[in-house]
């Protein structure tokens, strides 16, 4: 490929001959998509072209945005690795519903007390459990909750975790700040430290 | 319902919670300057804290941020 700076790249992809430069841009994004998924689970490679394609349009569609802050292909790898990453999740994940998700964790047995606690430190566990889902009920919204139990707890992935709530990343991250920063304050007024309850649970 | 089993797991994310957290956005902004300060063998996380913060944080853009270094080391 012809090395090219940042405003030939764009030059050549907004000017009359687009070709060349759409052609070399493919090729490396469909080389980035191998070499930086390649070990993805689900694999990369039956779809790498699908992708490089679609990023393709993304790209050319937003040059404008591109601040020149990074080499141009940096940029654009950038946004072919979203591209990828956001598909492959939704795949990977499309036949959970959080209400499975949730439903799965009600019945699920999510280590019982260790049989060589004393009974001191069970008990010191469990008051700092029932202190721990007082505030996750009473502080926490409906919404903050479901997001905590699903992409903290659960770890499913954020993007997908907002799909399902009808809201975009970004926003949910935002709304999980904010839940991650009453349990804090929270924790602090109860006398919680974050430190003290890891030494209870770690003992375990 | 919180379970026995979770609480090291969200204690330890709480722990980690700062007033001042970009998001997911503003992160996506950065992640190719970012990438390129890592891969030029400078402290990316020094010079981009809060973009370093949000990908301790957040696992999908830290998915993004392995797979764009990855391809930058390889092609």
């Amino acid at each position: 490929m012809r090395e090219r700076t940042n405003e030939q790249w764009l030059a050549e992809l907004r000017g009359p001959n687009p070709d060349e430069a759409l052609a070399d841009l493919y090729d490396l994004l469909i080389r980035g998509l191998r070499v930086g998924l390649g070990n993805y689970r689900g694999g990369v490679d039956a779809n790498a072209e699908d992708f490089a394609q679609e990023a393709l349009i993304k790209i050319t569609g937003n040059l404008d945005s591109f601040r020149g802050e990074s080499r141009f292909t940096t940029w654009a790898q950038k946004i072919a690795m979203n591209v990828a990453l956001t598909e492959l999740k939704r795949r990977r994940w499309r036949d959970v519903s959080l209400q499975d998700l949730f439903a799965r964790r009600e019945g699920a047995d999510r280590g019982p007390a260790d049989p060589h606690l004393t009974s001191e430190q069970l008990a010191l566990q469990n008051t700092v459990l029932e202190e721990l889902r007082r505030i996750i009920d009473e502080e926490l919204t409906d919404r903050q909750r479901e997001a905590v139990v699903a992409v903290i707890l659960e770890e499913m992935p954020i993007s997908e975790v907002a799909r399902r709530m009808g809201t975009n990343q970004n926003a949910l991250y935002k709304l999980l700040h904010d839940a991650r920063k009453k349990l804090k304050r929270q924790m602090e007024a109860s006398g919680l430290s974050a430190k003290e309850v890891l030494a209870v649970f770690d003992e375990g | 319902m919180l379970k026995r089993g979770d609480v090291i797991k969200l204690v330890r994310v709480v722990a980690e919670t700062h007033e001042t957290e970009i998001g997911c956005d503003e992160c996506f902004e950065q992640l190719d300057s970012f990438a390129e300060t890592g891969i030029s063998g400078a402290e990316a996380s020094v010079a981009m804290p809060l973009v370093g913060d949000h990908l301790d944080k957040c696992a999908d853009c830290h998915s993004k941020f392995e797979a764009l270094q990855r391809a930058l080391r390889g092609t």
